[in-house]
């Protein structure tokens, strides 16, 4: 099974992190009533630029299986907190909720 | 004030089975100067060939308005709609908490043209919701008609934001007078024909930002077929 741990903007879908592209090293845990991300990753142009649309992001993590159809599960972010550790390199993202879905059990 | 921006200098993008003509940032195009305007953050007039589209994605905190211009769309969402729409009917759809959908050309012959457009929502983290509604395309003429407002109504969409999408057809030398607030923004397409707001003139596909102006004076061309949003400036 190949995990994509993926965050983009929600207007137009830029992708501002993509572990399928970039080592990412990263966890996802139970946080209160959510979930929180924590994620290794040096400062960059882009995530100054996820920072800036924190109010704006679409995180994914997709579920690639060899017998089945790819799990996809969307984290809704609303208002957070989305932040980065500059000592630590660690960008931590908190998700209030989440939507796992089969893109194929749509009918179109 | 009013700020025209011509139809040829719009951005574009041709996917193939997509053409696309985003008036702010949208996906790969970003000009961090076209970002939005007052609570709108996209307006993109597409196409869509037979049969294809846009498969399942999300959206949160957003009202989405799909206006179909020509052809047919389907959309489907995780809360159990499943809906076609045509030219006279108008879907929106509040992301809110968040929602999956997809949208797709329902015709697999007729090419899908379609309007979609993006606003801030005035409150976050609501529940998501649907809806589609439709108007009395015989009664577009002449007049500013509302089909999606904050004020909603049997043949107009609610939306969570204090702004109303007004579409109007007028015929050569036809006049209407929209007043507003000057607090508030004005966004005006051109969707076909000319026309002039104010005295500026618009062609066909052109749109116009228009700010601090309490009187609106639209003038038609010939078969002018416009849309005219009223909004607030934040949400």
């Amino acid at each position: 099974m190949k995990q994509t741990f993926l965050v983009k903007h929600a207007v137009g879908g830029r992708a501002f992190l993509d572990s399928a592209k970039q080592n990412v090293a990263y966890t996802v845990d139970p946080f209160g009533d959510g979930w929180k991300f924590t994620a290794k990753v040096p400062w960059s142009d882009r995530v100054e630029e996820l920072l800036a649309h924190r109010t704006e992001l679409n995180v994914f993590v997709f579920k690639e299986f060899d017998d089945r159809p790819t799990l996809k599960t969307w984290y809704y972010v609303g208002e957070g907190p989305v932040e980065y550790d500059p000592d630590r390199s660690e960008l931590t993202i908190v998700a209030a909720s989440r939507i796992e879905y089969d893109p194929h059990q749509y009918s179109v | 004030m009013i700020n025209v921006f011509p139809a040829a200098e719009r951005h574009s993008a041709d996917l193939g089975w997509l053409r696309s003509f985003p008036s702010y940032s949208f996906g790969d195009y970003y000009d961090p100067n076209r970002t939005g305007f007052g609570v709108m953050r996209v307006c993109n007039d597409d196409y869509l060939a037979p049969g294809r589209g846009f498969g399942a994605h999300p959206h949160s905190d957003m009202e989405i308005v799909s206006i179909v211009l020509n052809g047919r769309i389907r959309h489907e969402d995780s809360l159990g709609n499943n809906v076609v729409s045509s030219f006279g009917e108008v879907q929106r759809m509040s992301a809110g908490s968040g929602v999956i959908h997809t949208e797709f050309n329902a015709s697999d012959e007729e090419e899908l043209r379609l309007l979609q457009l993006w606003f801030m929502p005035k409150e976050r983290g609501t529940a998501p919701s649907y809806e589609a509604s439709s108007f009395d395309v015989g009664k577009l003429h002449n007049v500013l008609l509302p089909v999606v407002s904050a004020q909603a109504s049997e043949r107009v969409a609610w939306i969570g934001q204090d702004l109303t999408i007004y579409l109007s057809r007028l015929g050569q030398g036809e006049r209407i007078v929209h007043v507003t607030d000057p607090d508030r923004k004005l966004f005006l397409f051109a969707i076909e024909g000319s026309l002039r707001a104010n005295g500026v003139s618009l062609g066909e596909g052109d749109t116009a930002q228009i700010e601090r102006s309490g009187e609106l004076e639209l003038v038609a061309g010939p078969d002018a077929f416009l849309m005219l949003v009223d909004m607030p400036a934040q949400p």
